[in-house]
């Protein structure tokens, strides 16, 4: 490549009088050129890990949901086009499965919000002592699914749990058990265990809001609620915005807790889309139903997260 | 009927506001405000009269802004008592002072355009929205930044936030104005122009202005008053022209005027004629006239501080006071030159245009011609007054 400069470069730099100076288009169409290939050449590595990883499973799981799962291993599967997806979207059991999922979402997600914001406000004040709450506030990000889920397990048993003994549900079957505690049960699990998440980004964005606004605000005859929503809350919200967009995919996704403590049960009542769709694939050994509840699942989110950058990313100030 | 669309916050009258005087007075007794062993501001008391333009000025770090922020009741004074109107308020909250504040980053909320920006201490007082427009309109139209209503603060210039920090501080008309330099962002042409728009407006509204700087070419420009903070403790308060030609000690001498008086440390002897006295400086000695000889010998002093403005420092052939010149500003309209006295210490000689000047690395005697020296005590750095 570098053997090209010498020629081109009398053609460039060709200086006849009346024709105005610098390069010429060719130099310049090369050198776009020559960028563009870096370019790509950069992003390569990447792409080709994504492309492996994501693109192909992504195009082979949309693929799987054409072909009907024979009952018994070792028979041929069957194409039998879009029809499956027709079924299972229709399906009483999938339907289920999503409106228990949307509640899920709805109970985990605003007050999860809400909660890790409180906190971060609460520990955003000079005073002594201050770090150690702060330390126990993100706490929660040092601990694994398992272990909240294991630590809540205990807290949540009808024999010997602390919650029992004070919700009042000691003995018998337990709330994990009962039909309609064992959602919000789960969800108060998840609110806890991504507390800390939450409270650490929001605590990082207060951080980031200027001292000065606050006080301008102050002099300006603004009341502490008054500046919260009115300068606090609207420098945050690009904070907010992104902690919405991942908690309500990561509620979307979430497994571990409902795998440990319910198994989806008692009698469905916590099987979400995601355990659904595991139960599906590893219990029942229906890759095509799986990939299809992959694959709606996929678009859900895709769907929810546009809807999301449309209508409140408008609300959103990035600042500068 | 406009005053009672007003809750809780200051009075608007109904002929438009912007004209109509409001102001009080501030009052600081016995100020003290320490954080941990560091002391920021020590027993400050000052008054300053309703309508006044008082000027804080101070080298960084003296506390003149931690003094207006105490006004201004974002920090708690350790100790003293803190007047507006003659009313305590120590216990007041910021929010409830009535007083209004720029400052140095002009505090703009990013996320509001320049009306909303504008609107919002309206806004923090549950102003109707008709009084709220008919006052935005009125102030942003006197502060001619009436097309850039719909911006947001990083899309206009930074002369253009100033203006709009100064709206949002007028629009409520509040008894006092409390300003952290708010012209040290501004480049140094727009810098003068604002100062004169502020002299300008003060003049118009009549409030109390209380006016933080390090510039104390802003502080004899603009303020009725100037007050003098180092380290925490009050120097001097004074009008400006009292400040420049009697300072109060040789701290104050050494920070106004521009270039600031030259410090000099001497020791005194007897010139042999009659009883009178010489100063021994470093380059060599200079006679002491006879008033400020007086004061000397009243006092019994053997060393003493001499500080001399440098328009009264003369280049002059027959000059006893010889060093070599460093360097030489030349403004147009008067030259500053340096000279490195033999001791090492440095005097400032300013000269008018038509003076002969000298060049760097010439050798000069200097004289002081008049005699116009100021003395001070050697160990307190008081004004030495006959």
């Amino acid at each position: 490549m570098a053997d090209r400069v010498p020629v081109s470069a009398p053609v460039s730099g060709d200086r006849t009088p009346g024709r105005p100076a610098g390069p010429g288009r060719f130099g310049r169409l090369g050198r776009s050129l020559r960028e563009a290939v870096l370019g790509y050449l950069f992003i390569l590595p990447a792409l080709a890990v994504f492309a492996v990883f994501v693109f192909y499973p992504l195009v082979k799981t949309v693929i799987l949901g054409f072909y009907r799962t024979p009952p018994f291993p070792n028979l041929p599967s069957r194409f039998v086009g879009l029809s499956q997806y027709r079924s299972v979207i229709s399906s009483t059991a999938f339907l289920e499965s999503l409106w228990r999922t949307v509640l899920f979402v709805v109970f985990t997600v605003p007050i999860g919000l809400v909660l890790g914001l409180g906190l971060a406000v609460l520990a955003n004040q000079r005073l002594g002592g201050i770090q150690i709450f702060r330390t126990i506030f993100s706490s929660t990000v040092a601990t694994s699914v398992a272990v909240a889920s294991v630590i809540f397990y205990t807290l949540l048993n009808p024999e010997v749990g602390l919650f029992s003994y004070w919700l009042g549900h000691q003995g018998g079957a337990g709330i994990l058990n009962n039909p309609t505690l064992a959602l919000p049960a789960v969800s108060v699990v998840t609110i806890w265990q991504n507390l800390g998440f939450t409270f650490i980004l929001m605590s990082a964005a207060l951080q980031g809001v200027p001292d000065e606004l606050l006080e301008a605000a102050r002099i300006d005859g603004s009341s502490q609620w008054h500046r919260f929503w009115r300068v606090t809350l609207p420098l945050l919200s690009p904070t907010v915005f992104f902690a919405v967009v991942v908690g309500t995919i990561g509620a979307f996704q979430a497994f571990g807790q409902i795998d440990l403590l319910t198994q989806g049960g008692p009698n469905n009542h916590t099987d979400v889309l995601i355990y659904y769709l595991y139960q599906q694939a590893f219990l029942f050994n229906d890759t095509g139903v799986a990939a299809v509840l992959s694959v709606v699942l996929f678009v859900i989110l895709l769907i929810l997260t546009f809807v999301q950058f449309r209508f409140f990313e408008r609300r959103v100030f990035y600042g500068r | 009927m406009t005053a009672s669309a007003v809750t809780g916050g200051p009075t608007v009258s109904p002929a438009g506001g912007l004209e109509l005087p409001r102001s009080a007075s501030v009052g600081l007794e016995g100020v003290t405000k320490r954080y941990g062993d560091a002391t920021a501001v020590d027993s400050l008391t000052l008054e300053i009269t309703a309508g006044e333009f008082l000027v804080l000025l101070g080298p960084s770090g003296c506390g003149k802004t931690t003094a207006l922020r105490l006004v201004a009741g974002l920090e708690e004074p350790t100790a003293g008592l803190i007047r507006i109107d003659g009313e305590v308020v120590n216990e007041l909250d910021a929010k409830d002072r009535d007083v209004a504040m720029v400052f140095q980053s002009y505090a703009l909320y990013p996320h509001l355009n320049v009306r909303r920006n504008i609107e919002f201490p309206l806004r923090a007082r549950h102003v109707a929205a008709e009084e709220r427009d008919r006052l935005v309109a009125e102030v942003s139209a006197s502060l001619r930044i009436g097309d850039l209503l719909d911006r947001r603060p990083a899309q206009i210039s930074g002369g253009q936030r100033q203006r709009v920090a100064l709206a949002r501080a007028i629009v409520r008309r509040p008894r006092v104005f409390l300003m952290d330099e708010p012209l040290s962002n501004l480049d140094a042409q727009l810098r003068t122009e604002m100062r004169a728009e502020l002299v300008e407006l003060h003049e118009r509204l009549g409030t109390t202005i209380l006016y933080v700087t390090h510039d104390q070419v802003e502080a004899m420009t603009m303020g009725d008053r100037i007050a003098i903070l180092y380290r925490g403790v009050l120097q001097q308060v004074g009008v400006p022209q009292e400040v420049h030609d009697r300072p109060a000690n040789a701290f104050v001498a050494g920070f106004i005027g521009s270039p600031p008086m030259n410090i000099l440390r001497g020791e005194l002897a007897a010139t042999g004629i009659a009883d009178g006295l010489q100063v021994v400086l470093p380059g060599g000695a200079v006679p002491l006239p006879e008033p400020l000889a007086a004061v000397a010998r009243r006092r019994g002093l053997t060393s003493l501080i001499v500080g001399v403005r440098p328009e009264h420092v003369a280049v002059d052939p027959a000059g006893t006071l010889s060093g070599s010149v460093t360097m030489v500003e030349a403004l147009g309209h008067e030259n500053h030159v340096a000279c490195r006295l033999e001791g090492g210490k440095l005097i400032m000689v300013r000269l008018a245009t038509g003076e002969p000047v000298p060049r760097p690395g010439e050798r000069v005697t200097l004289s002081f011609p008049g005699g116009r020296l100021q003395l001070f005590d050697p160990v307190t750095e008081e004004r030495l007054d006959g």
